[in-house]
């Protein structure tokens, strides 16, 4: 047999050159002549633009060129936007401001200098004279008819208006013993906050009429097609490279002003320009995730049966689209009902213009929403029938196995939540932890045990559900050394794909590890990519390589079996040999490849060489779902929380190094418990950013964390051949629901029955001054 | 962000009402006051070179005292801005007779935008604070004849918000 690597724990190929400083980002990046550029931005939320003096700015050293709105206006396109929602408004968004800005960091000129220092140095000198006007701030205040509007053309301040409605409502209304709670939740803003900000290298050659672009993205092929399209630069003379890519979770699966600028700039000076962003513009001009309130209806019966959910959102877009702004909170309607069958659904969506930096797809996008709801309702209806959130989840969930459609009309590819929750139960011993509850409240000591039991949607997906396809492509390559060279259109940055790819090929091609070098992240190289975001890059990306490997598998047995006179079907790879099942024909691996090159006996209409490509089409998306236990402890006097265990049981489909996995699942969760308990992007009530540093904006720190205790269960999908379901995102989607539901949990002695993320201690506080809950 | 507070100054209230109306002695107390021009409209054009934590830059920016009631109030509007952001307030300055002496109680609004506003807004009203503490402790050494004598009154050294 091969050397088994599917399902291990193979070391990651990246983590050399990646811990030893060795990897290249694009501010490593050195060339003649470069330019750099440095963006003026507003420091209003919202004004119009009275006049730009650039006269002393352009008397500064270095200062090549300074361009306004106005100069880009007809000269460079819009930023777009590829969500599709029937009726959805899209303003012009174009990559300077013209004649207002709408939000703080919106950029109005752009100084082009010999180096950072002397950029930013002029930048200071633009003198911009702005008219302020109110900003839109307040989502309740921006439906209201009196609000200023962000986008006076448009009439209102609403972007789209989206319902989805199903199931039977009259029988809802026509059950006598239906009751209904109300509850408003706010799922705030956050920051992605990538360690790596965003970074763009430009660079046009004029002789050769090129151009090419090194950026932070996650989207390489897609960025490349929009940069051609906006600079009017002929696609085939496009070239666009993400290298080293230090995080992202969403924030880079995007096309940004400062991106369409450096193309633009670089084509008038014919010199590479860079552009780094800074820290402070990381947090104000980067997309921002989340930020929607949710008003819940909820119909239950006494037995704790969920039969209804009404939800009314509003979701805070910003003041432009990005490029799948308006697309995330539809996420949240699709998938509100997590992992129960309750046989009523009602969403109305809002998506509002507001004067604050675009929302958009941040690690889960729009899903993190619907199974904070989801959870959250769970355990508002267990408090009002005083039951275990175990009790009302088992009651709620649909029988596994079984293919249901939801309300929403979605259907799952696989189910058993059961399965998944008695495991975490098991991990987290559930029931000792009740009594050491029971018995520490006694002393006055306030524990807090929080479930959650997700469903996510992933591995995007269908080209049909997709707004710029779904598909992946994949290319195996062996090369005459009989080294393989493989190229996906995914674009991974820190998920490890480099590892798994090498995995999927090593194996089915039975050569060593060490022999497969994956590669992506570059137009020129990869024929043609979606990117990476949405958990798909092995459900989708991995699966086009193992089709194409599937491929050249095919030709390089029909070589062998012409050459050894057997039949192809007969064929196997294994240990660096391509053979007959009982090893009595057998042909070294690299002799294949040998026939194949020298090309000197093939058999009919075989062509030379060996490679192959194939694209992949998911008939679905994948459901990956998992049940989570957190237990935390609340300080009685500080309303401090502390996070004391976290059980996380995962099913991600098959795993192919759970490694991988565990790395995907422990970032995730410190994301979203990070939401839940520190984490939230402030703009005061005139539209500032109020935390626009590190020093203000919370981010997670490993000593505020515990030692996650993860397991799986594997529950493959029938959507891709590899089985595999995707993980990125499900680790930040099941987590914070999790806290939240722990800390009410801790809180129950003083009565409380919800608070708004995040958990800060004030908050807390302000419950346990209250004192004892009266009749507890 | 509310701004207020109050000083002892120690001269009489005629005095330091027409000296708060003048700009030589406005110039010069101001921190960082590199000018100070009269408009014709009666404003004043001034840049100030600001060295406290996140207002740190120079600021471009427009004064001007409305409503004047000699020598028991003013108010004063305020619009600055700079490669920081901008500051932007609007306060009212009254002033009571105490034995020959005055008590100036100070209160206001003020907002700020861009990088001030973003690099820790908690910094900014303590930033505000030492800045009118450095005015007034300045403009009372301008008061003949004791400067020495002016303290802030009643410890109100913090603002109260």
């Amino acid at each position: 047999m091969s050397v088994k690597l599917l399902g291990e724990r193979i070391k990651r190929k990246e983590d050399p050159r990646l811990i030893q400083g060795r990897g290249h980002y694009v501010d490593d990046l050195p060339l003649c002549n470069m330019l750099y550029l440095a963006f003026v931005r507003s420091p209003h939320a919202h004004a119009q633009i009275k006049s730009i003096q650039l006269e002393e700015a352009r008397k500064m050293p270095g200062v090549g060129a300074i361009y306004t709105g106005k100069d880009l206006d007809g000269r460079l396109g819009l930023i777009p936007c590829a969500a599709g929602i029937e009726g959805l408004k899209i303003p012009d968004h174009p990559c300077l401001a013209l004649g207002r800005v709408r939000y703080v960091g919106e950029p109005v000129a752009v100084v082009v200098a010999n180096n950072r220092y002397q950029a930013a140095d002029a930048a200071a000198k633009v003198e911009v004279d702005y008219n302020a006007l109110p900003a839109v701030v307040d989502m309740d205040r921006a439906v209201a008819p009196s609000s200023p509007l962000v986008h006076e053309s448009l009439g209102d301040n609403m972007a789209f208006v989206a319902k989805l409605e199903g199931g039977d409502w009259k029988a809802v209304e026509a059950d006598a013993s239906v009751k209904v709670l109300k509850q408003r939740l706010v799922n705030q803003r956050l920051a992605p906050l990538s360690m790596e900000t965003r970074g763009v290298v430009a660079s046009y050659s004029p002789g050769e009429d090129t151009l090419t672009v090194w950026s932070s993205t996650q989207i390489p092929h897609l960025l490349k097609t929009q940069l051609a399209v906006m600079t009017g630069t002929d696609e085939a003379r496009v070239r666009v490279i993400a290298p080293e890519v230090g995080g992202a979770f969403g924030s880079k699966l995007n096309v940004y002003a400062e991106e369409g600028v450096a193309c633009f700039v670089s084509r008038q000076f014919g010199q590479p320009v860079k552009w780094i962003e800074s820290r402070r513009e990381n947090l104000m001009a980067t997309i921002h995730g989340r930020d929607q309130i949710d008003d819940l209806e909820i119909y239950y019966r006494p037995d704790g049966k969920v039969v209804g959910l009404k939800c009314r959102i509003l979701a805070d877009l910003g003041a432009y689209h990005q490029l799948l702004t308006p697309a995330i909170p539809t996420l949240t309607a699709l998938m509100i009902l997590g992992s129960y069958n309750i046989p009523a659904v009602f969403v109305e969506t809002k998506g509002l213009f507001t004067n604050k930096m675009a929302t958009d797809a941040y690690r889960g996008a729009g899903r993190p929403e619907a199974t904070y709801i989801i959870e959250r309702v769970m355990d508002l209806v267990a408090l009002e029938l005083k039951l275990d959130p175990v009790e009302i989840r088992l009651k709620n969930f649909p029988p596994p196995g079984k293919d249901i459609v939801l309300a929403t009309g979605v259907s799952y590819d696989t189910d058993n939540y059961q399965k998944t929750l008695k495991k975490v139960l098991t991990l987290s011993s559930y029931k000792k932890l009740r009594r050491e509850q029971a018995r520490l409240r006694k002393k006055g000591k306030y524990l807090g045990i929080g479930l959650s039991t997700y469903v996510e949607i992933c591995a995007m997906g269908p080209s049909s559900r997709m707004p710029a396809g779904g598909w992946e492509s994949g290319t195996v390559r062996v090369e005459p050394t009989g080294k393989v060279t493989v190229l996906s259109g995914t674009s991974p940055h820190g998920q490890g794909e480099e590892t798994s790819f090498a995995q999927i090929v090593a194996e089915e091609l039975g050569v060593p590890y060490d022999d497969v070098t994956v590669y992506h992240g570059d137009t020129n190289q990869v024929p043609m990519g979606i990117g990476t975001f949405g958990s798909r890059t092995t459900a989708v990306g991995g699966t086009a390589i193992y089709l194409a490997t599937q491929r050249i598998k095919r030709k390089m047995a029909r070589l062998a079996a012409h050459k050894l006179g057997v039949k192809p079907g007969e064929m196997v790879f294994r240990d660096g040999k391509v053979e007959r099942e009982d090893g009595s024909k057998s042909m070294k691996f690299a002799e294949v490849v040998g026939e194949a090159y020298f090309a000197k006996q093939l058999p009919s209409g075989v062509e030379p060489g060996l490679v192959e490509n194939f694209v992949f089409e998911p008939p679905n998306y994948t459901y990956p779902f998992g049940a989570h236990v957190a237990v935390v402890e609340v300080d009685g006097e500080t309303g401090e929380v502390s996070l004391r265990n976290y059980y996380a049981v995962d099913d991600c489909g098959r795993i192919l190094n759970p490694m991988l996995v565990d790395g995907q699942i422990h970032g995730g969760l410190a994301q979203g418990i990070g939401q839940a308990l520190w984490e939230e992007h402030v703009y005061d009530e005139n539209g500032q950013l109020l935390t626009g540093t590190l020093m203000d904006c919370a981010v997670p720190k490993a000593h505020q964390l515990c030692w996650f205790e993860t397991a799986n269960t594997e529950t493959r999908t029938p959507v891709n051949p590899l089985g595999v379901k995707g993980v990125g995102e499900a680790g930040t989607i099941g987590s914070t629901p999790a806290i939240v539901n722990a800390v009410i949990d801790a809180l129950q002695p003083f009565g409380a029955r919800h608070l708004d993320m995040p958990l800060k201690p004030e908050k807390v506080w302000r419950i346990l001054k209250q004192g004892p809950a009266q009749a507890a | 962000m509310k701004i207020e507070g109050s000083w002892k100054l120690a001269a009489p209230r005629e005095t330091v009402f027409r000296q708060l109306m003048d700009p030589r002695f406005l110039a010069r107390s101001l921190p960082g006051c590199e000018k100070l021009d009269p408009l014709p409209d009666g404003s004043y054009q001034a840049t100030l070179k600001i060295g406290v934590g996140a207002m740190k830059g120079t600021y471009q920016g427009r004064v001007e005292i409305v409503d004047a009631l000699p020598p028991e109030s003013f108010r004063i509007k305020v619009e600055g801005k700079g490669a920081g952001g901008f500051v932007k307030g609007e306060g009212k300055i009254s002033l009571t007779a105490e034995n020959g002496e005055t008590l100036l109680n100070y209160t206001g609004e003020a907002q700020v935008g861009g990088v001030i506003a973003s690099v820790g807004q908690r910094m900014i009203q303590a930033a505000a604070r030492q800045i009118v503490d450095q005015f007034f402790a300045a403009f009372s050494r301008t008061l003949l004849p004791s400067p020495a004598s002016s303290t802030p009154s009643g410890g109100a050294g913090s603002p109260a918000s």
